[in-house]
């Protein structure tokens, strides 16, 4: 990834897991950083055989153990290269997307989108825009080991 | 109650000979308690009672115990099924763990389990129960020495305050007669509602306070009628190794989040979870937020219809929104 200076020296960089599909956003990825186009470092990439392989825990997982946000990309809806595996992972990232602010992680700290191997400049906006929201919300308080609890507690009594 | 119990004894006995084996409740090692029972031959049919007790999801055993789907001759399972129980069902059908002809099913229309904790909580001097029976709104528990009476609301368990189907979906034979459900649609999900009323960092408090009292023993997993990875829970594999044996609140939050999520938009609320858990985490909370969402997302509810496919198990290439 190419690195602009001054935004390194003047921000703390967060830590971003990217979920990127191989067919797709990692060639998107792979194009924005060819044509050296600028984009924030705090993104981590990792890459998967294809948005389908997404299993929602990964973004649980990512986001418990402590990473700022997640970043899951893949083909455009139609376009996929094993033709179906972002319609299942659509809804099912979609459900998850709703259902992180229930257990108090805030719902902007996960992220998915459809960039495909030629949108360089598309996956360079998506990427900022994410980092900058990820920065906007601060590092992630993240679930902590020490707690006030009292065993014997309950909700409903 | 005494009569439905004798009702579901002499139907199960009309089609004993068709039945390999019959899944009811018998009396527990306690006058509160009601236990599964798996009975095989007919001379133990009188020990099957129904009552306020009987509150097992005995679609629990079919997939992990029974193994229902491999029949060796052409007889039955005979099962009873409450209204939550029949949708476990249903949706074990649905995704194709069983097969709807392999059941002879006795539905019975409940008003609601009791919660002995809760009961114990109110009465701890409750002891010598001999019979536990709803009449109305109340609860009548005889003892040897006198007859309390407990409003409902009081003594049910969590899911049966929210219950909205008391009747089972599907069955052969019905004992008694249908009810109508406490609440409405609109209420179904008021606990919810309660939580989300806080903000996110409070909710995530009140998530760290209540998972941190897991000790992890599993069995919200075990009792779950669609948990059905059994020995390849991915919460105990080595590889992928996914949980570690730490003894920490990360590990117990990502345990619940694994649960949950196996579980979104196939959870029929049957509440077992909540019901065995040793620590009374309200883990079913996290469940029906998912169902929820998967109602208002995708317009889906879990064991309600055995035609229809669970929408995260399949998808729609239209489909607009997400």
């Amino acid at each position: 990834m190419v690195n602009s200076k001054e935004e390194s020296t003047t921000k703390k960089d967060l830590l971003i897991v990217g979920f990127l599909c191989n067919w797709c956003s990692y060639g998107g990825a792979d194009t924005a950083g060819v044509c050296r186009f600028n984009q924030p470092t705090d993104l981590r990439i990792i890459r998967i055989p294809c948005t389908g392989r997404m299993d929602p825990l990964f973004v649980v997982k990512a986001l418990i153990y402590g990473a700022d946000g997640v970043l899951v990309s893949g083909c455009h809806p139609k376009d996929c290269h094993y033709n179906e595996g972002n319609f299942y992972a659509r809804r099912r990232l979609e459900v998850l997307k709703q259902f992180l602010p229930f257990m108090g992680i805030h719902t902007d700290r996960f992220r998915y989108s459809w960039v495909s191997s030629s949108e360089g400049r598309l996956w360079q906006q998506v990427v900022t825009e994410f980092s900058e929201t990820i920065h906007g919300l601060g590092p992630n308080p993240g679930v902590h080991g020490e707690s006030d609890a009292k065993a014997g507690m309950s909700f409903y009594t | 109650m005494e009569d439905k119990t004798k009702t579901l004894q002499r139907e199960f006995l009309k089609v004993f000979e068709k039945l390999e084996v019959v899944l009811g409740w018998e009396p527990g090692y306690d006058s509160l308690h009601a236990t599964p029972s798996f009975i095989r031959q007919a001379k133990d049919l009188n020990k099957l009672v129904w009552n306020p007790l009987c509150s097992q999801n005995l679609c629990t055993y079919l997939v992990k115990t029974l193994n229902a789907s491999v029949r060796k001759d052409d007889k039955k399972i005979g099962i009873c099924v409450k209204g939550c129980d029949s949708r476990s069902l249903v949706a074990l059908i649905q995704e194709k763990f069983i097969t709807r002809e392999t059941f002879y099913i006795v539905g019975i229309p409940c008003e609601g389990t009791v919660d002995w904790r809760r009961l114990m909580r109110i009465e701890p001097s409750l002891k010598d129960v001999q019979k536990v029976d709803i009449q109305g709104n109340e609860l009548e528990v005889e003892t040897a020495q006198k007859t309390y009476r407990f409003p409902l609301q009081q003594v049910l368990e969590q899911r049966c305050l929210h219950c909205r189907y008391p009747n089972p979906i599907i069955y052969d034979c019905l004992i008694g007669e249908p009810i109508t459900p406490h609440i409405g649609d609109d209420q179904a999900y008021g606990d919810i509602e309660k939580i989300e009323q806080y903000s996110l960092p409070d909710r995530l408090k009140f998530w760290e306070k209540e998972l941190d009292r897991c000790i992890r023993c599993y069995a919200c997993r075990n009792a779950c009628p669609l948990c059905v990875c059994r020995d390849s829970c991915i919460a105990e594999t080595r590889t992928p190794k996914w949980l570690s044996q730490r003894c920490d609140l990360k590990e117990k939050f990502f345990y619940h989040m694994i649960h949950a999520i196996h579980l979104a938009g196939r959870c029929t609320e049957c509440g077992e979870c909540e019901r065995v858990c040793p620590m009374e985490i309200p883990v079913t909370l996290i469940k029906k937020k998912l169902n929820q969402i998967v109602k208002d997302l995708l317009d889906y509810e879990a064991g309600i219809d055995p035609q229809k496919q669970p929408p995260l198990l399949t998808f729609d290439p239209g489909e607009k929104g997400i």
